[in-house]
This record gives C-alpha cells, sequence and structure tokens, in this order.
C-alpha cells in the first residue's frame, strides 16, 4: 500500500480539565473512504476541526504526504489542499450560491482594479455554477441569498463547493444531513466519484447504513479514543452499533 | 477567538476593561485638581483649605476664564481648588457630581447650578452640612441660605444687546424687523435673564421689532450653526440674530460667513471668546456682551473665606456688570475684556 | 443531484419592496409636506442646509455601515470625530501661524484628522482583537476616551485660528452643492465600490453573515476586523474635518452624539444590526431624510425635539420593512 496522503498521531486536544480527543492515531489512503462514528461527545467534530486547521491540537502530530504540518489557520489547510464540510455552519446566509462557492478564494478583474480587490462577479457566477455541475449538482442561477433555499438545497451547495475545490483531502461532517432518500444517494455517488479520482475522503455520519455502503474501513470514537479501526467488511451495522455504544469492545 | 489560551484571554481582557473602566471614568468626570503650594501673602481665614466649584457645562471658555480667576484668588488665599464638573450643560449629569463632591467634604462650595429646580436639594445639603456654600452665574430658586450669589448682569446684557442690535439695524419707529434668539437652555437663569431682558426692551422701546424665532443648541455650536442657517433661509429679511451665548455665537457667526451675510444681518453675541473677540474688528459681530467670569469667581472665593474667617458677608446679591464690545471699543479695551483660557 | 428552486417573485412586486424605493418615496412625501407647510422649504437654500447637515453625518453613517455590515458596532464614531476636529483645529492654527498658504494649511489639516481617525480605528482594533472586548465595549471605552481628550485639549472652547477660506469653502456653487460636498459624494461612491464590489466589502458581509463560515473559508477575522474599524475611523476623521470647514474651527461638542443617528440612519437605510446586510445607497439616503426632517422642522416652526419622534417611527418602519423583505431573499 502506498503511504497515507492525511496522517494524525497521538493527537489529543484539551479545554482546560475536559479531553476531548485523547491521544487520537489514524491514517488515510488516497482513493480511499474512510468513515469516522462515534455517539455525540465522541469527538468526530473536534477531530474534524483539527484535521482542518480550524482548532489546533494541544499535542500530538498531523502529517500530510508524510510531511509534518501545522495548521495555524483553516487558510493554510485549504491551500494545502484538505476541503471540509462542516455540519450545519459552513455557509453564509445571506450571500449567494456563488459568492458562498468562491468565499475567501474569489476571482478578481484584471489590471489595477483587481489589485484593490474588485470582483469578477458575472464570470464567478458562471463558474460557480458550471463548477457545480460538474461534481454532479445543479442548483439554478440566481441571485437569491443563500437563506432562501431549503435546508437540502443549502447541503447540496456546500458539499459541491468542497468537492469541487477538493485537491487531496475531503473531510465531509455528516452530509446527509436535511437530504431525502434520494438526494442521499446521490450524495454517496458523488463520494464515489471523489474516490475514484484519487482523493482520500473522510466520511462522518450517524446513519450507518450509508457508512456500511460506501466506506473502505471505519474509525470509531468513543469518549475522545479510537476504540476500533478496521475495514468495514469486518463490520456490520449491529456490531458497528454495539462498538459505537461501547456494548461490543474489542 | 481560536488559538489564546482561555487563561491568558481572561486576564487580557480583565486588564483591558480595568483599564478601560478607569480611563472611561476619568473622561466622564473631567475632574480636575488643582493643588496650590501653601501661599506667602496669605495666612487668612481660607489656609490649608479647600474650596470646590461644581460647574456646567466643562466645555466653555466662560467657565474656563472663570476657572483662571478662580485658581489666582484659591493661590492668593493659600487654598486648594477643586474644579469639578461634565462635559455636558444638564443637571441630571451635575447632581451626582455635586453629590461626590460633598461627600469629600470641602471647606467651601461654590455651586454653578444648570438648573435652579433640580440643584436645590443638593446646594440645601451642602449648607446643612455646614458648608459655607455661594452661588456663582447661575441660582438656584432658593438662595437665602447662600453666602453670595454673584452673577453677570443678565437682564441687563438682554437690554445692552436689545439696544446693540436697534442701533446696528438702524431702528427707526413706524418701521418692521425681524430678529432671532438662539440659546442653549431652557432653564438656566442666565438664559432666562438674558431673553427676558432682551424682550423687554424689545417691547419697551423698538416695538417694531418682532423675536420671529427662538431656538436651544444645548451648547453645541454644530446645532446653532444649524438652525440659523435655517432661520436665514426661512426669514429672508431677518435684520438680526441675538446668540446667547459663546457656542451659539460661533455657530451663528460660521452661518453668516458662509451664506456671505456679514454686515448684513446684526449679529450680538455673548461672551468674550478670544476667537470671536477678533471677529468683531472683521465687522461679523455687531457687539459682544462681555462678563467678567474671573471677578465673578474672585468674588466668590473672598465671600466665602470671609465666612469660613467667622465674617458677616454684606453683599447678598452681587451684579458684576457686563461691558460691551463693539467695533468703537479700543484696542486695550478688547484685550482687557477677552476671556483668558 | 438537482434542486428544484420555487418560482422567482415577479418584477413588479421585487421593485416595489426594494428598500431604497421606499426610502426614495418617502424623502419625496418629507420635501412635499414640509413644503406644503411652506413653501420656503423647496429652495436651493433649504437644500443646500440639508446637504450641509448630511456631509458629516452620511460620513459617519457610512463607516457605521460598513462596521454594521460585518455584525459589530462602531459607537465612538461621533466622538472620534469631535477628537480629529480638534486635533486638526490645532495643526491648522500652527500651520497658519508659521505662515503656510491656506489651500495647503487646509489639505494637511484633513490629512491629521483622518490619521486621528486611523488611530482610533486601531485602538478600536486591538480591545476587539486582543483584549477580546465585544465591540460594544471596545467603542464605548473610545468613545469617551476621545470625548474626554477633546475637552482636555481644547480646554472647553472651539479652537480657531485658521485661514478664512475655510468657511468660505463650505458656501454652496453649484446650486446647494459646495466643494466639501461634492468630495462627499465621491466618497460615498467609493464606499459603494468598495462594499458592493470588492473583495474586501464580500468578507465584511460574509462576516456579518456567518463569522464561523468566513473563518472556515481561510478568511483571517482579525485582518478583516482591523480593516473594517480602521476604515470606520478615518471615515470619522474625515467628518471632523467637514465640521472644521463648516465652523471655521474645531469645537470640542460638534460630532457627540453623531453615533447615534449614524446607527439610525443605518438602520433605516435596511440594515440588521445583528449584520449580514445594509447597503451604501440605503445609508445615503437614511441620512438625507434625517437632516431633511431637521431642517423641516426648523422651518416649518416645529418644536425641534419631535425630530426624534419622527426617527424613532422611521425607524420602527425601516425594521418592519425588513422583515417583508425576508421573504423576497434578496442577496446582499
Amino acid at each position: 500500500m502506498t503511504e497515507p496522503i492525511y496522517e494524525v498521531r497521538n493527537i489529543s486536544k484539551k479545554y482546560g480539565a475536559v479531553t476531548a480527543l485523547d491521544d487520537v492515531t489514524m491514517q488515510l489512503y488516497p482513493g480511499e473512504v474512510v468513515g469516522l462514528v462515534g455517539d455525540n461527545g465522541a469527538g468526530k467534530s473536534t477531530l474534524v476541526k483539527c484535521l482542518s486547521g480550524v482548532h489546533q491540537p494541544t499535542s500530538g502530530k498531523i502529517l500530510l504526504e508524510g510531511q509534518e504540518r501545522h495548521w495555524k489557520s483553516p487558510h493554510e489547510a485549504l491551500e494545502h489542499g484538505i476541503e471540509t464540510l462542516y455540519q450545519d455552519s459552513g455557509l453564509a446566509p445571506h450571500l449567494s450560491v456563488a459568492a458562498n462557492v468562491f468565499l475567501g478564494r474569489e476571482e478578481t478583474v484584471p489590471g489595477i482594479l483587481g489589485k484593490m480587490g474588485f470582483l469578477a462577479q458575472k464570470k464567478m457566477d458562471v463558474e460557480a455554477h458550471q463548477e457545480l455541475e460538474r461534481v454532479g449538482i445543479a442548483v439554478p442561477q440566481s441571485n437569491r441569498s443563500v437563506s432562501q433555499l431549503s435546508g437540502g438545497q443549502r447541503q447540496a451547495v456546500a458539499i459541491g463547493r468542497a468537492v469541487a475545490w477538493a485537491k487531496k483531502v475531503i473531510i465531509l461532517d455528516e452530509p446527509t444531513n436535511h437530504l431525502g432518500a434520494r438526494q442521499a444517494g446521490e450524495v454517496l455517488q458523488i463520494i464515489k466519484t471523489a474516490r475514484a479520482q484519487g482523493l482520500g475522503v473522510i466520511f462522518i455520519s450517524h446513519t450507518l447504513p450509508h457508512v456500511m455502503e460506501v466506506t473502505d474501513r471505519i474509525v470509531v470514537l468513543r469518549l475522545g479514543k479510537v476504540v476500533k479501526d478496521a475495514p468495514t467488511s469486518e463490520f456490520t451495522v449491529e456490531t458497528l452499533l454495539g462498538t459505537i455504544t461501547g456494548l461490543i469492545t474489542d | 477567538m481560536f488559538g489564546l489560551s482561555n487563561m491568558k484571554r481572561s486576564t487580557a481582557g480583565l486588564v483591558a476593561v480595568a483599564g478601560a473602566t478607569s480611563l472611561l471614568l476619568a473622561a466622564c468626570s473631567s475632574s480636575d485638581t488643582a493643588t496650590t503650594a501653601s501661599s506667602t501673602t496669605a495666612g487668612g481665614a481660607c489656609q490649608g483649605k479647600t474650596i470646590a466649584f461644581v460647574m456646567g457645562a466643562v466645555a466653555d471658555p466662560f467657565f474656563n476664564a472663570m476657572k483662571v480667576g478662580a485658581q489666582a484668588e484659591a493661590t492668593a488665599q493659600g487654598a486648594t481648588l477643586v474644579w469639578q464638573g461634565d462635559k455636558e450643560y444638564s443637571a441630571a449629569t451635575q447632581i451626582p457630581v455635586l453629590d461626590q463632591v460633598l461627600a469629600t467634604n470641602p471647606s467651601g462650595l461654590v455651586l454653578i447650578p444648570t438648573d435652579p429646580v433640580a440643584l436645590q436639594a443638593g446646594f440645601d445639603k451642602a449648607v446643612a452640612a455646614g458648608i459655607p456654600s455661594a452661588l456663582v452665574d447661575t441660582k438656584v430658586n432658593d438662595i437665602s441660605k447662600a453666602v453670595t450669589f454673584i452673577t453677570g448682569d443678565n437682564t441687563d446684557g438682554g437690554t445692552k444687546a436689545a439696544d446693540a442690535i436697534a442701533t446696528a439695524i438702524g431702528y427707526q419707529d413706524g418701521q418692521k424687523y425681524k430678529v432671532v434668539v438662539g440659546l442653549t437652555s431652557k432653564t438656566a437663569t442666565t438664559n432666562v435673564a438674558r431673553l427676558e431682558g432682551f424682550q423687554k426692551a424689545i417691547a419697551a422701546n423698538y416695538p417694531g421689532i418682532t423675536i420671529a424665532d427662538i431656538a436651544y443648541s444645548e451648547s453645541n455650536s454644530a446645532k446653532a450653526n444649524t438652525n440659523v442657517n435655517n432661520w436665514l433661509t426661512k426669514y429672508p429679511d431677518l435684520s438680526g440674530i441675538f446668540a446667547i451665548d459663546g457656542t451659539n455665537a460661533t455657530g451663528a457667526a460660521a452661518a453668516l460667513q458662509a451664506k456671505g451675510l456679514t454686515g448684513k444681518v446684526a449679529l450680538v453675541g455673548y461672551d468674550a471668546y478670544p476667537d470671536n473677540v477678533k471677529l468683531i474688528t472683521d465687522g461679523v459681530f455687531t457687539a459682544l456682551i462681555a462678563q467678567d467670569p474671573a471677578a465673578e469667581a474672585k468674588q466668590a472665593i473672598q465671600s466665602i473665606c470671609t465666612t469660613i474667617g467667622g465674617g458677616t458677608v454684606t453683599t447678598k446679591e452681587v451684579v458684576i456688570p457686563n461691558v460691551v464690545l463693539d467695533k468703537n471699543t479700543s484696542a486695550a479695551d478688547l484685550t482687557k475684556y477677552t476671556y483668558v483660557a | 443531484m438537482s434542486v428544484a428552486t420555487s418560482a422567482a417573485p415577479s418584477k413588479l412586486k421585487s421593485f416595489v419592496s426594494n428598500q431604497q424605493f421606499i426610502l426614495f418615496l418617502v424623502l419625496l412625501g418629507m420635501i412635499g409636506i414640509f413644503t406644503a407647510f411652506n413653501r420656503i422649504f423647496f429652495s436651493v437654500s433649504v437644500a443646500g442646509n440639508v446637504l450641509a447637515d448630511w456631509g458629516p453625518l452620511v460620513l459617519v453613517a457610512l463607516a457605521e455601515t460598513f462596521v454594521i455590515v460585518s455584525g459589530g458596532i462602531d459607537l465612538s464614531v461621533g466622538s472620534v470625530c469631535t477628537l480629529s476636529g480638534v486635533v486638526g483645529a490645532f495643526a491648522i492654527r500652527a500651520l497658519t501661524e508659521g505662515g503656510m498658504a491656506p489651500y495647503l494649511s487646509l489639505f494637511i489639516g484633513a490629512l491629521v484628522c483622518i490619521g486621528v481617525g486611523c488611530i482610533a480605528g486601531v485602538i478600536n482594533t486591538l480591545l476587539i482583537n486582543y483584549a477580546k472586548l465585544v465591540p460594544f465595549i471596545a467603542t464605548l471605552v473610545t468613545l469617551g476616551a476621545a470625548a474626554g481628550l477633546a475637552l482636555v485639549f481644547t480646554g472647553g472652547g472651539p479652537i480657531a485660528g485658521g485661514p478664512s477660506q475655510a468657511i468660505q469653502l463650505s458656501v454652496p456653487w453649484l446650486g446647494p452643492i459646495s466643494t466639501p460636498i461634492i468630495i462627499v459624494i465621491v466618497i460615498c461612491f467609493i464606499c459603494w465600490a468598495f462594499l458592493h464590489k470588492s473583495r474586501f466589502g464580500r468578507h465584511t458581509y460574509s462576516l456579518g453573515s456567518n463569522p464561523f463560515a468566513t473563518r472556515a473559508a481561510g478568511i483571517s477575522i482579525a485582518k478583516q476586523t482591523a480593516k473594517i474599524y480602521v476604515l470606520s475611523g478615518a471615515l470619522a476623521g474625515a467628518a471632523g474635518m467637514f465640521f472644521y470647514l463648516r465652523l471655521g474651527s474645531g469645537a470640542p461638542s460638534s460630532g457627540l452624539g453623531l453615533e447615534l443617528y449614524a446607527i439610525a440612519a443605518v438602520v433605516i437605510g435596511g440594515a440588521s444590526l445583528s449584520g449580514g446586510s445594509g447597503r451604501i445607497s440605503g445609508t445615503v439616503l437614511g441620512a438625507l431624510i434625517l437632516t431633511t426632517v431637521t431642517s423641516g422642522l426648523i422651518i416649518v416652526g416645529v418644536d425641534p425635539n419631535w425630530k426624534q419622534v419622527v426617527v424613532a417611527i422611521l425607524i420602527a418602519a425601516a425594521v418592519t420593512i425588513q422583515g417583508l423583505r425576508r421573504s423576497e431573499g434578496k442577496a446582499s
């Protein structure tokens, strides 16, 4: 097997007396989907935020393609090709779809006006919708703010944005939230496509059948610790649930 | 938000809030404690005593000139001067300052009340505590227990202003003229008295003049400027403006200059701010009614020191006469009566 | 994966519920009412008065627009305006006494005013970014310090001693419009361009709309905050210079209290105090409505204290209309 594209070793995250992550070690290989599961409070979102640069771990190492990294901000992680879909809060509701897709990566007009930061708005509007369509999301072009879309539509835009920009790693925190069964199925298809393109995908979900369907390996967190890290084929939905709740221990 | 540990964050926050609060308090109270070395000339009753002045808006050169006079007299008497006020000319802000000062138990109090009713209780409290208390410039309604009440002659100031405007517009019986009046406060006794003096003089001697409008600017020159700008539009045949205090005078002078109406509309102001005195020679001001705030302060302190020394003050109500400064005033006199900042 | 969207609202409905259109109607309505009570209201002279008042107000309101759109608040704009004008007045006086040409001294005075405003903005930024004070408290502190310093520096009275060209510049020559007002109009356009067409503006909106998403998208909130509050201070400083030109002196009372009317102008213009929405055109019209009311009440001869009642009604109406607009879903 090749070396991991993204890896954490002995990551801990403490908030004063509270330990959110305790000595977590995990690898992600290119062209692989790893499921990250656990009950509420297990530490999944904290781990996601350490992986994406929002939080800084208290101790431990992060390695991208074998090189040690210390993300001081989300900007650094994004620059290195790591895209993240956060639970609920990744879009700015007052901005349009295109504005959200290009948030932080806006394109400017050429010349001196561009250096002053003036935006190529029409160009971005067109490109945003093209990119979303390329990864399988069709949202009609409009100037309306994202808050006018339904929860499912917003989720689609956020997923589309992450997949469109991803170069190395994509982390999806509860991507099937707010989606109906058919649309959830389409999301899983998008994940399989990303894997086929050689991206490393971390997929967090509490819908265990989805996890079973689309992942190659599953990492189970409980109270901040990794309690199991095994290929998906070794689990059934029942044993997976048992491992999550602690009923089944190694 | 992210990255700074909780401990560091809360300490930094506490330090900042503490520093910020003290800065805020310092700015709001604008206190100024002048400590004087003991004077060799004194040896009188006030030696080593503290005299507190509690005034209206700190932002007024009239009060600043008063402070200069007060400080000089305090030094001469060997006393310590405490000068307290607020940036706003309002009873709501002055009452807490007065309470604060009384809590320090000064040997004497000089109060410049922003409102004759609201400040009565505070003044009576000072008297009841045995502190010799005087009133300067404005007064409270009941001054029977005051050591003395010293003011410029506000009524006379209004009368003199009426005379000055009438002369400037070339008043003739049988003609009709319009004037406007800009004031700061509806209740401050100085404003009220000056307006009354003005109105009485107009009614008695210059019946052809109508006061078309009156407005209040609360010591804000920009507001005064807005008022005058709009009056000049509303009354195209306006003959004169009576600006009842320094901030109104500043705002009105600027408005006249901007509209190119200097000399065409008579402007009579009150209080000899240095910059406005200059404008007399430029022809912007027809006349300025000058008070003598330094003399008022001096007399107040002297009366208090007499009382502390066991003597009686016979002059219970003192009216310091005004001086009219106009283009006929000599340069020497102009300098003499200009308020020292 | 396709996501169907509901049909867009009819063009007429969106046009009519357009906040700016309504504000414009309100403005016309007010002019009509005041004129009906006193014909003199509809004149170049009154328009000049309204614009002279509008100048400094719209500058601090522009400052407040950027800050409010980003989800913050700047209570210090009025006092910073005052302090800038005072410090600028000292500079202009010193330069004039030193024999400098009048327009040059005024120009340098303007730079000094803006500089003082920028310093205040830096202080606000430090209090917000490093001392971690919420903007309300941080700018309240700066408000107190600035107002206090203005009094301390001046000893209470206005600082004149500048060239007479100062007041002359404020004389309108293009109908009711004076040179300083032309500069203000240019500043309005520049602010419009930066808030609505540039990356800085877009990040301002996203910060107010969702700070977490903004940070997660790789935008430095600390840097964005710094730019916004320094800009706010600079505009407040410019307003201070504007007052100097109008009065011919730097008065320690001129800008005090202006922040509340600035915020009112921004809210009447359609912004939400929780951030993410608001437009320059709304602020410009909101400020114009406020100064029209001021002049109107004086010309008509009504007790000027009614102004506060009128402002309260306008704010209530603006907030209601904003709620209606939400169902239309215009993007920023």
